[in-house]
């Protein structure tokens, strides 16, 4: 008997063995692209080397599945130290009370070296951090196809079907002018707006979706696909991306985590505001938010401080502008957003004149009661199973009552 | 002393498994019975009560889009097509495979296949061959056999039917396995006495192959129907997470999209229970009235 145990005793301590390492870990838990991904993973590493008894984990997650891996974990009190991703999932996160509230930890000259809108405050406290200012939508486009690009809608109509080809005679359309997921509701949303509707009021406490703005923008995508054919009649975001990517379309509607993978494929891409409507005279505002970073709630107390330094660090103006420079994505220290590397690259250039007329994403919980009950009504619509102004008041009912049974 | 000991040996060896049993299995069920019975949500996620059967009424009678009535008879009919398909198919090439045939191997590897590439892959790859101008059925459908291509992922009834194409692909190798084992367990005598009886194929077949392969069927049957039922990957990838329109899902997307996309943890975790009890009665009739643990000789 004696022997059975002292064999389990060994064996586990040969497991336990084969890691030796007594630093401090701090895991890291994202939803990086590849591109941001690689800098991030060269900044800790030098992180690291700057403190040799500090370990960082970084584990990629895709973004739904962060949120959700996140909550279930801290809710056991487990999980990552840092959890970094978009401004839109705050709400939730600080509802949950998974996270903690961060006003104590930086004092006020610290962040008053950040733009405004990188302070992201919820019901009174701060929750996160960001370094980057933007992971919107805007308009990209292959500047071999295409020299300049629209403003308007009708122009965009224009130059859509004029580079609608079918370039080899056999039926078949090879190059589109415009690809885009149109068939999900945060990649609608800058049409929506651009007719002058919303998806939330100003307080952020109600949808607004059955008005006469959604169902003009509604008929307007319709329109686009089956009127005037600039759109292929089935297109989420692989096949946009890959048609984009192989230069099989002129335009394209992504945000501004894809333009660095647009680049290193080969393309020479523009990027522009998307279009003001014509009908309207009013800019399609694409929704604006923030990437960065937040702590969970059940950190370890001596984990604290270096889990504090190390947002510090990847937010030095320098660790910014490398992922800018990088990726293209727009950063958040004002010294940063002066630099010559942001203010004289045409991308960005462009990309702040988006965020200049975008609208700034709801962080409340709600709002994911409200995508869900858009985008059955939305596609509704999409396959001609509904009209637009049936999908617009069956999107207000059904994010009425899924509001309702999320705040039971 | 020794014979203690030896009493104890074989718990000391099973111990290991049961405490991760008890700690992955056991524990997250009755954890699960609790909260199914409780009001946690997103507005009580630490502080929750339990509140008795009002999430299972909510289950049943709650207005729902779409409605848990309408999930249902689709899971029904997601799982039955799926698995009559799996096990007509997987039959028939092990039978096929149990010939001596040219080539074997090689076969049964390229058969076994669908099973040995990860589902998720599986699953991304259908939906871009259902792409509808891309995509290659469609292009199959039009360039080669001059048919008019289908809008696969955008119609509700079409995509339905390519979800349910996707997995019986994906399903059908497990089944045949399964058979290809049992075919091969079967004593050729039974064969050769039938062959001296003047029996034609058809009466082997119905008399022999079947009733020896029940045995070996059935729990693999049932094991099939469990795993279908709640087979969310294929399901969840193939149509984006029920589009069009919400139009595809099954039971357990539904219970997904409750406790991940609205953090109705109670409710949703009552749901699951719901699925469980379905399953557990159809396991139990299922093997009784099929009599699978009766012995074929």
């Amino acid at each position: 008997m004696k022997k059975y145990i002292l064999l389990l005793i060994i064996t586990l301590t040969y497991l336990d063995g084969c890691t030796p390492d007594d630093r401090m870990h701090i895991r890291f838990w994202h939803q990086m692209q590849v591109g941001e991904r690689a800098v991030t993973e060269r900044q800790i590493q030098r992180f690291m080397e700057q403190n040799p008894d500090v370990r960082v984990e970084l584990l990629y997650k895709e973004t739904e599945q962060l949120r959700n891996d996140f909550i279930i974990a801290s809710y056991a009190r487990q999980g990552p130290e840092i959890v970094y991703g978009p401004s839109d999932m705050i709400g939730l996160l600080a509802t949950l009370e998974v996270i903690r509230p961060l006003e104590d930890f930086f004092d006020e000259e610290y962040l008053d070296l950040f733009y405004a809108k990188a302070k992201v405050w919820y019901e009174g406290h701060l929750y996160q951090l960001a370094d980057k200012l933007g992971n919107h939508l805007a308009l990209v486009y292959n500047k071999d196809l295409l020299s300049k690009p629209p403003e308007t809608t009708d122009e965009l109509i224009e130059i859509g079907k004029e580079l609608t080809k079918d370039l080899t005679g056999n039926g078949r359309i090879d190059q589109y002018g415009l690809v885009w997921n149109y068939t999900e509701p945060f990649f609608y949303v800058p049409f929506l707006t651009g007719f002058g509707g919303q998806v939330m009021n100003d307080e952020q406490t109600r949808p607004t979706l059955d008005t006469e703005a959604n169902v003009r923008a509604l008929n307007f995508i319709q329109e686009l696909r089956d009127v005037h054919r600039i759109v292929p009649r089935e297109a989420d975001y692989e096949i946009a991306d890959a048609l984009f990517k192989e230069g099989r379309a002129a335009m394209i509607i992504n945000g501004d985590w894809s333009w660095g993978g647009y680049m290193s494929a080969g393309i020479d891409i523009g990027v522009a505001p998307i279009p003001r409507v014509s009908e309207t005279g009013l800019w399609a505002s694409p929704m604006v938010s923030t990437k960065g970073f937040s702590i969970n709630e059940y950190i370890d107390d001596e984990k604290l401080p270096m889990a504090l330094e190390l947002i510090r660090f990847l937010n030095e103006p320098e660790n910014q502008l490398e992922v800018t420079e990088a990726v293209k994505t727009f950063p958040t220290r004002l010294e940063a957003m002066e630099d010559p590397i942001v203010t004289r690259d045409s991308i960005l250039v462009n990309s702040r004149r988006q965020i200049e007329v975008g609208t700034t994403m709801p962080i409340v919980p709600e709002l994911r009661a409200i995508w869900d009950s858009m985008r059955p009504n939305y596609q509704a619509v999409l396959n001609s199973q509904k009209t637009a102004e049936v999908a617009a008041r069956d999107m207000q009912s059904l994010s009425e009552r899924r509001i309702r049974e999320m705040l039971e | 002393m020794l014979e203690r000991n030896r009493k104890l040996f074989p718990y000391i060896l099973i111990l290991p498994a049961a405490l991760v049993m008890l700690g992955v299995v056991f524990y997250p069920f009755v954890y699960n019975i609790v909260l199914s019975f409780s009001n946690m949500s997103l507005r009580n996620f630490r502080e929750w009560q339990v509140i008795g059967f009002d999430q299972y009424i909510r289950v049943f009678f709650e207005p729902t889009e779409p409605s848990f009535y309408v999930v249902f008879i689709k899971t029904m009919i997601w799982t039955v097509v799926n698995v009559t398909f799996h096990v007509i198919i997987g039959v028939m090439l092990a039978m096929m495979l149990n010939r001596q045939i040219k080539g074997k191997s090689i076969f049964r590897t390229l058969l076994i296949l669908p099973w040995a590439i990860p589902q998720y892959i599986v699953a991304l790859t259908w939906r871009g061959m259902y792409n509808y101008e891309y995509g290659a059925i469609n292009l199959i459908l039009t360039q080669y056999l001059n048919l008019p291509a289908v809008e696969w992922l955008r119609s509700p009834t079409e995509a339905f039917i390519a979800v349910i194409i996707t997995n019986i692909w994906l399903g059908f190798p497990f089944m045949m396995v399964i058979a290809l084992g049992g075919l091969q367990s079967i004593s050729n005598e039974f064969y050769e006495a039938a062959d001296i009886d003047g029996a034609s194929a058809w009466q082997k077949f119905k008399n022999i192959t079947v009733p020896l392969l029940k045995p070996v069927m059935i729990p693999a049957v049932t094991l099939g129907i469990i795993w279908t039922f709640n087979n969310i990957n294929v399901i969840w990838l193939v149509t984006n997470g029920g589009e069009p329109a919400d139009q595809t899902h099954i039971l357990v997307s539904y219970v997904y999209r409750a406790a991940f996309g609205l953090y109705r943890y109670g409710y949703a975790a009552a749901l699951s229970m719901v699925i469980f009890f379905i399953l557990l009665i159809f396991s139990l009739t299922f093997m009784k009235r099929s009599q699978a643990t009766k012995s074929a000789y």
